[in-house]
């Protein structure tokens, strides 16, 4: 982390992926003591993950301070991309710059290829409405998020882990979440990534009162609720476990992050032995964040 | 009696070609049950998912599960029709969950072959299944008839009668055997 004088804090370009966003969570006690000034001139790149996850930080902070981080020095085209994908209308950061008439991005048929963020309400009856607007509008631009994958059945498919996911946020997290979907390319690599992401009670947390399962990390409950059908409010559940016999199928990955751990397991590259990894010693925060990705 | 599970949430106000979460679950076997409450003891009651894509685990638990759970005290059958894939998968994956955590197998007619090319969905056992195979083909047989295509012994083919009608996937008329 640098620091700069008067108490500025410069986000460093590490918004690539999961694991490299793990620098940017590790300023995250840091960032809650500072003056709440962050300068992000030094980020080049941004995806759906690095994104929803900087949305949650700034959350907490405005949650725990009583105010909102100010975001100064972004770059014009990640200024236009975080404009895009709403993620300056949910009222969290306070900008000192806005982007020049005229350079705001486009919202035409050809950069649909995603889903913009969209809160997932903790609320049941609440929750159930957007998640029904999420996916009808999935279902819309499906063709062009997922037109390097395109099968007849692989919209159905995340139409399921989008429904199962969301509902998490509502049934389980005890707080609001966010979701966001989009194909973008890396070096040669296209890729479609499925984001949601909550900070409520964590999934230890969500599962405190079940006693009978048997695990001494958190990445093993992480691993235990992606390949077994338990539940923490009933007997039993099936959601992540469907999530995870889907994403085999579609040769994708999974990361989940919860509090101070996480499980990736790669489908994708299963001929290359061990597949699925556990982290337990990362920065402390809050919640749940899960990605999907596709890679072609 | 068919049941047109995108007429009924229509009459619930749910436009979506896909049935997901809980409360749409809850209001839609709400729905389904004044329909049922009409119909005649015993009846087969077809719930017939064409246009409908998508429903997830947490929809077929409190309306499909519900639905099958009730059917042995209403005196009904469930029978399911036009399923797509996704939701074959998504049913198949709860009735196996279910049948593993409550000790207590759950299974479902249904109307056209399946992906596991059978005629239901759940955990059945192959002589289960070819039992279910043979009355869907003949309509209904005699005990004899049963005992004649299985080569199964009368003192073990009663109990698997008996757990498919109690499963409600196999219907017992006067000592004839019935599909749903």
């Amino acid at each position: 982390m640098i620091k700069e004088s008067k108490d500025i804090i410069i986000l460093p370009d590490r918004f690539r992926d999961p694991y490299t966003f793990e620098s940017v969570l590790s300023m995250n006690s840091s960032l809650l003591e500072s003056s709440g000034t962050v300068d992000m001139s030094r980020i080049a790149f941004i995806e759906p993950y690095s994104m929803i996850s900087f949305l949650l930080m700034g959350r907490n902070f405005l949650r725990k301070r009583g105010e909102k981080l100010k975001l100064i020095h972004i770059p014009i085209h990640i200024h236009q991309y975080l404009n895009r994908m709403d993620f300056f209308s949910k009222g969290i950061f306070i900008l000192t710059e806005t982007l020049p008439e005229g350079m705001s991005l486009k919202r035409n048929p050809i950069s649909n290829r995603l889903l913009e963020i969209t809160e997932i309400p903790g609320k049941e009856r609440q929750g159930v409405n957007v998640l029904a607007s999420v996916i009808s509008l999935f279902r819309k631009r499906s063709e062009l998020i997922l037109k390097f994958w395109m099968d007849e059945s692989i919209v159905d498919y995340f139409v399921t882990v989008l429904s199962e996911l969301c509902q998490n946020i509502f049934e389980h997290s005890l707080d609001s979440g966010f979701v966001t979907m989009q194909t973008y390319k890396s070096g040669k690599e296209n890729i479609a990534r499925l984001v949601i992401s909550d900070s409520g009670v964590g999934i230890r947390g969500s599962f405190e009162g079940k006693k009978t399962l048997n695990y001494k990390t958190t990445s093993q409950l992480i691993e235990l609720a992606l390949t077994t059908p338990i539940s923490s409010k009933r007997e039993f559940g099936y959601g992540l476990c469907q999530v995870n016999s889907i994403t085999e199928k579609l040769k994708g990955t999974i990361f989940i992050r919860s509090e101070s751990s996480s499980l990736t397991v790669l489908y994708n590259k299963i001929e290359k032995g061990k597949n699925i990894f556990h982290r337990n010693d990362l920065p402390y925060f809050e919640g749940t964040q899960i990605a999907i990705s596709l890679s072609a | 009696m068919i049941i047109l599970v995108e007429k009924l949430a229509r009459e619930c106000k749910i436009k979506s070609q896909d049935l997901i979460t809980r409360p749409i679950g809850r209001s839609l076997f709400e729905k389904a049950m004044e329909k049922i409450k009409m119909t005649d003891k015993g009846e087969t009651v077809i719930l017939d998912f064409e246009n409908i894509k998508v429903i997830d685990s947490s929809f077929i638990d409190e309306f499909i599960v519900r639905l099958i759970e009730i059917s042995s005290t209403e005196d009904f059958y469930i029978k399911l029709k036009d399923i797509s894939l996704m939701a074959e998968i998504n049913i198949d994956s709860v009735f196996h969950s279910y049948s593993n955590y409550k000790d207590k197998r759950i299974a479902a007619a249904r109307e056209e072959l399946g992906r596991n090319n059978k005629y239901y969905i759940g955990p059945l056992t192959q002589e289960e299944s070819d039992i279910i195979d043979y009355l869907k083909i003949n309509h209904h047989s005699s005990l004899s008839e049963l005992l004649r295509f299985s080569g199964i012994e009368e003192i073990k083919i009663m109990p698997i009668l008996q757990e498919l009608y109690s499963l409600r996937v196999i219907k017992k008329i006067n000592n004839e055997y019935y599909s749903v």
